[in-house]
């Protein structure tokens, strides 16, 4: 029964790691940019919903399309003006970058927002499924469904509408998209936008469910590179994939000895590295940049 | 392509000439402009940022009060105190660093404990170094006083003493719990607090049902929650980083696992715990190393605890938890000994930490052969009365529970609900 339990949390906390590693995937995949301060926008999306939830007393589901757009607005404006220019240059340039940026996000938001650790307690923290000794928590099916859900419409939003195919268009060769009238850069920063605003929505679930302060988004980053990696670079249903196989292989190790659940973790990821570096759905033109 | 190293050879030489001719320097900056220097390298930002600042302003209370009363005269000459502050981003490599900084370039007389025992541990072995006294407010684990080093105390209780106010709060009950479940954050402070907490428990006749450790960084507890579940334990103890300690608290509520008695090493009263989790705080318990019903009186400074937290309260308006007042007496420890030496001599300084006692207001101090504060004893509090007021702001009572002269008429909230 514990095992059984444990593979339902393990599947509910991959729903929630799967929606803190799509955004960072799509602008991997896209742009070629690991974004080391995907975490700190995910940290900046928590106190969007966090500020919202103290000061209006509203749910903090409710809050999520508003850390959205905050975020989305955030992340067009930093890729528009600041990481365009260095697009072109090595990936070492724009790694150093985002380091820089995360350096400055994870500082004012000390300045702004203190070092205090926070989180916020629904009403109905206690309320759950139950089938027989299995539970279900209503909040982490929630956060599971949001998670799902977006990750979904970004899927939707890829496939099906004129910006989501001009945006793989240009992922796979910019200068041909320009040739059909896409300006590369405006789509970047849509990309990006859009890697922002699942950060926001990562935030808002962090939020609900655990704690936060400005300091803990690089072990949010570490996270969503595991994810990426077991679940393939660019891919939205690998997302879900890696972020469940991750879950799922963190809390079978840590029903039987919590310790070495972060061991496993990494082990998976090193298995992953070796014997399928393109990740679960990998596919070949995203990486092959 | 030799020429190069050569005149590398002598840069070097002279660089390693001058720093020894620096750090031979006899006098530390004391001697020439009337003030004694502490230096002290603190969390100010990074994970423990939160817990930093509030060492700040305990030291920066002291700093003031020492200052208000005329400074310190030592040998018939008038001194006021001051402090450098480095900020070591929670990081315990660069607080070392720092420290050899604070003695090397800032010639600071005596050093201030940083926060937490990680960090205290590596910087107590620059004081031993140095042969520069260190009085820490915040190195709870045991293992920093065993070494031998004769130049590191520290005013607390060590995280061997931490579980043992709730686990006698625990034998006092009608009905007490007859089985506990450990869980803990693999860290130093948290394994030696649970692992003698574990001992402590089988010594009063509890059953240990679940002992388990997890990753620092972990975000998820609800499969160990399912397993102490399994073990169906009367009482939880837990041990680690506080913003864990919240979600813990959380996820014992979501997923449905109904405990007796529930405590933990720290977290209830450092800010954010009941801010965030409002009426599931009710009823945790956590030992404090002081609280200001304790009636402990301070001989230099003619304050009772309760004096001390409303004269706190005045100047920086919050009621201050263990963390100030603790803080504040490491520093007055080095009042106490450089008023009895009369000298700045660090040795002397040293000999007289090592040997005198006095009353503090944040207790009696008194220091064994390995440099731990003996002369008190921990206590325990409970959360109780949270009441949300206004949209989401939290009020609530850290009543003292344990021992009994503490509780006063005040009740324990026994079983939890």
């Amino acid at each position: 029964m514990q095992t059984v339990q444990a593979i339902v949390n393990g599947i509910l906390v991959g729903g929630f790691y799967a929606s803190m590693a799509m955004g960072f995937s799509i602008v991997w995949g896209v742009m070629n940019i690991i974004d080391l301060a995907h975490g700190s926008l995910i940290i900046i999306g928590a106190y969007v919903t966090y500020e919202l939830c103290t000061h209006l007393g509203v749910d903090p589901f409710l809050t999520i399309p508003v850390a959205a757009v905050v975020l989305f607005a955030l992340g067009y404006v930093l890729q528009r003006y600041l990481i365009n220019r260095v697009l072109q240059a090595s990936i070492f340039a724009t790694l150093i970058l985002t380091f820089g940026l995360d350096r400055v996000l994870v500082n004012a938001n000390l300045r702004i927002f203190s070092a205090d650790i926070r989180g916020i307690t629904v009403p109905y923290t206690a309320a759950a499924l139950t089938l027989g000794d299995l539970r279900i928590p209503l909040i982490r099916l929630a956060v599971f469904g949001v998670a799902i859900l977006s990750t979904l419409a970004l899927w939707l939003f890829l496939e099906r509408t004129r910006l989501g195919i001009a945006i793989k268009a240009t992922s796979f060769d910019p200068e041909a998209a320009r040739l059909s009238g896409i300006d590369p850069a405006r789509i970047y920063a849509v990309t990006f936008g859009i890697g922002a605003a699942l950060a926001g929505i990562a935030g808002a679930l962090v939020a609900a469910v655990s704690t936060f302060s400005p300091v803990i988004g690089d072990g949010l980053t570490t996270r969503a590179f595991v994810v990426v990696v077991l679940g393939g670079l660019g891919s939205v249903p690998g997302a879900i994939a890696g972020g469940i196989l991750l879950g799922v292989t963190e809390n079978l190790v840590a029903s039987v000895i919590p310790s070495f659940s972060d061991a496993a973790a990494f082990a998976l990821l090193i298995v992953f590295l070796v014997a399928r570096p393109r990740g679960l759905f990998g596919r070949r033109f995203y990486a092959e940049i | 392509m030799l020429s190069r190293t050569r005149r590398f050879a002598a840069l070097a030489v002279a660089a390693a000439a001058s720093i020894a001719l620096l750090s031979a320097q006899p006098g530390r900056a004391a001697d020439t402009d009337n003030v004694i220097r502490f230096g002290a390298s603190l969390a100010l930002t990074g994970g423990l940022a939160s817990e930093g600042t509030l060492v700040k302003d305990g030291y920066d209370w002291m700093v003031r009060e020492i200052n208000a009363h005329g400074g310190l005269t030592v040998a018939g000459k008038k001194y006021t105190v001051e402090i450098k502050y480095y900020d070591d981003g929670s990081d315990t490599p660069t607080a070392v660093r720092l420290t050899k900084k604070l003695l090397d370039e800032d010639h600071v007389n005596f050093l201030l404990g940083p926060y937490g025992s990680g960090a205290t541990n590596a910087t107590s072995a620059v004081a031993e170094q140095y042969k520069i006294p260190m009085v820490d407010a915040h190195g709870s684990a045991n293992t920093i006083y065993a070494k031998g080093n004769k130049y590191i105390f520290g005013v607390l209780n060590p995280a061997d003493q931490y579980a043992t106010p709730m686990l006698q709060l625990a034998k006092e009950q009608k009905d007490p719990p007859k089985t506990i479940a450990f869980v803990r954050e693999d860290t130093l402070f948290a394994n030696i607090g649970i692992e003698s907490a574990a001992k402590q428990a089988e010594a009063l006749g509890m059953k240990v049902v679940y002992n388990e450790k997890y990753p620092s960084g972990t975000k998820d507890f609800s499969t160990i929650i399912a397993a102490i579940k399994a073990q169906k334990p009367d009482m939880v103890l837990a041990g680690g980083y506080q913003g864990d300690m919240i979600v813990i608290t959380r996820q014992i509520r979501e997923g449905g696992l109904g405990v007796k008695m529930l405590g933990f090493l720290l977290g209830p009263t450092v800010r954010g715990y009941v801010g965030t989790l409002g009426a599931l705080a009710e009823g945790t318990l956590e030992p404090t190393q002081w609280n200001a019903n304790m009636g402990w009186h301070d001989q230099w400074f003619n304050l009772s605890s309760e004096q001390f937290a409303a004269a706190f309260d005045k100047e920086y308006h919050y009621v201050p938890d263990y963390h100030a007042p603790q803080s504040a007496a490491a520093l007055e420890v080095f009042y106490n000994a450089i008023r009895k030496a009369n000298s700045l001599d660090p040795q002397k300084v040293r000999d007289t930490i090592a040997s005198s006692t006095f009353e503090s207001f944040y207790g009696p101090i008194k220091f064994s052969e390995g440099g731990i504060n003996v002369g008190k004893s921990m206590a325990c509090i409970q959360i109780q009365h949270v009441k949300t007021t206004g949209t989401n702001e939290q009020q609530y009572l850290p009543v003292p529970v344990w021992p009994a002269k503490l509780r006063g008429s005040a009740h324990v909230i026994y079983p939890l609900k």
